[in-house]
């Protein structure tokens, strides 16, 4: 796939991801143990809008590498959008999410599956590296303040999309509940149907005056 | 062509952009990688911005090199590419390492030893328009902001194609000309002004950065690096520009 991207910004995109995803495997060996299973594993990722394509290549020693340029066959591609990708990406339940989205999977869906599921259950030991930076006591403290912190947001985050969607639904009445909106679909379904109906007898009904009058 | 039939025929080239004789050439090219040899990752660093390490990435990604395949690294200086690609071949590959520069050859395997990557790794000095290599004996010739330096491209084209395997490819990574004519301006400007300015700086050597900008202007555009490569029997020529086109990475497949 030729995409119209300057090959370095892509490639300095991907160095950055490569990087973090990595580091944070680092700090999380038993996601680092998962992925190392799934060694050899190619995984292409083709998206439309932006047109990019995108290789995850699991390396033996459980580390992930991404480039924009592969010739190794893939165990399995994913097209779409950019929307469908990261709504992928950030789904609680990958495989549900797949088969429900306009994605189109080319192979083995199985690797894809496993490599979302690590990613999203990836715990990173953010402590080890503070500890090595700044000793035992003031790392671990510092630690425990960013967990606190990131604890706090994820909260705050839940509370907020919870709150927000009340508002929406229930006091503001800004948009309908999806019950009531997918009772509404189906009253249109039996409404058109109805239609239908009414067309076919209103056609019989002219064809049978049509031949009475000849 | 012999240095002692260029010298007498008086064949001239182009040193940046001095016009020399072709016996000439070689040794100047020396004088300036004697001179930056030391700094030279430095000095890589700081005039791109570390964007080199991109240009590579994607260059090494393009070899699409294999386990226990042989690569020949040309102009290969300091080793960083010849790093990667002694990891990518495993064991079972060879990775050569070649440069005409003495000076050169010597950080490259002092930095290799260094980081470790012994075993499948080999320098050779040489020059690239007479490579000492049987026939179809190498899988994959890479030559990153060399082959601008060599005296005779087309000759040295057509010995890096004598010496590929059928199938084997070429990756030629060298500045080109910039796509777009406002950042051609910043470019020379930048080339041209903070350059050597730089060189002086950092290296205290500003005519040795001169002539890295002079030679880049002097080196074939994109279009026809592709010709000669096609000239000297590659097939499926194809480039690829880089941060605009100040760089271009060409590949060819040896038929």
């Amino acid at each position: 796939m030729n995409t119209d991207h300057d090959p370095a910004v892509i490639t300095a995109v991907l160095m950055a991801a490569e990087g973090a995803i990595n580091r944070s495997l680092e700090l999380d060996p038993a996601s680092a143990r998962d992925l190392a299973d799934l060694s050899g594993t190619v995984l292409a990722v083709e998206c439309w809008a932006p047109a990019l394509e995108v290789f995850a290549i699991v390396e033996a020693d459980g580390r992930l590498h991404l480039t924009s340029y592969s010739e190794q066959p893939c165990n399995v591609r994913v097209r779409g959008g950019l929307s469908d990708f990261l709504t992928l990406a950030t789904a609680e339940d990958p495989a549900v999410t797949l088969i429900n989205s306009d994605l189109e999977i080319i192979g083995n869906s199985a690797p894809l599956i496993a490599l979302q599921t690590i990613v999203a259950k990836m715990q990173p030991d953010w402590e080890a590296p503070l500890v090595e930076v700044l000793g035992d006591v003031a790392g671990h403290q510092l630690a425990n303040l960013l967990r606190q912190i990131f604890r706090w947001g994820q909260t705050s985050s839940q509370s907020l999309r919870r709150q927000l969607s009340e508002f929406i639904l229930e006091e503001g009445r800004l948009s309908p509940p999806a019950a009531e909106l997918e009772y509404f679909y189906q009253e249109i379904d039996t409404l058109v149907l109805k239609v239908d109906r009414l067309e076919s007898r209103l056609k019989r009904l002219a064809h049978r005056v049509d031949s009475q009058i000849q | 062509m012999t240095d002692k039939t260029n010298a007498e025929s008086g064949e001239t080239t182009h040193f940046g952009f001095e016009t020399v004789n072709k016996n000439q050439k070689e040794s100047l090219v020396r004088g300036v990688f004697d001179s930056v040899a030391s700094r030279y990752d430095v000095m890589n660093d700081l005039m791109s911005a570390g964007i080199h390490r991109l240009w590579k990435r994607f260059t090494i990604e393009l070899s699409a090199v294999r386990p226990g395949q042989t690569v020949l690294d040309i102009a290969g200086g300091t080793g960083d590419l010849a790093a990667k690609f002694s990891h990518l071949v495993g064991d079972d590959g060879k990775v050569l390492l070649a440069d005409i520069n003495d000076s050169m050859l010597k950080v490259g395997r002092d930095r290799l030893l260094d980081s470790g990557a012994v075993g499948n790794l080999h320098m050779v000095q040489c020059d690239a328009q007479m490579l000492p290599f049987p026939d179809a004996s190498i899988d994959c010739i890479t030559i990153a902001f060399g082959l601008r330096n060599v005296t005779d491209k087309d000759m040295a084209l057509r010995s890096m194609e004598r010496i590929l395997k059928p199938g084997g490819r070429l990756l030629v990574l060298e500045f080109s000309k910039p796509v777009n004519p406002v950042l051609e301006k910043i470019y020379d400007t930048y080339s041209f002004r903070i350059l050597p300015m730089m060189g002086q700086l950092i290296a205290n050597d500003a005519d040795s950065y001169r002539y890295l900008a002079e030679s880049i202007r002097k080196h074939p555009d994109q279009e026809t690096l592709l010709g000669m490569m096609e000239d000297a029997g590659l097939v499926n020529c194809e480039y690829h520009n880089m941060t605009g086109g100040i760089v271009a990475v060409h590949r060819g497949i040896k038929a």
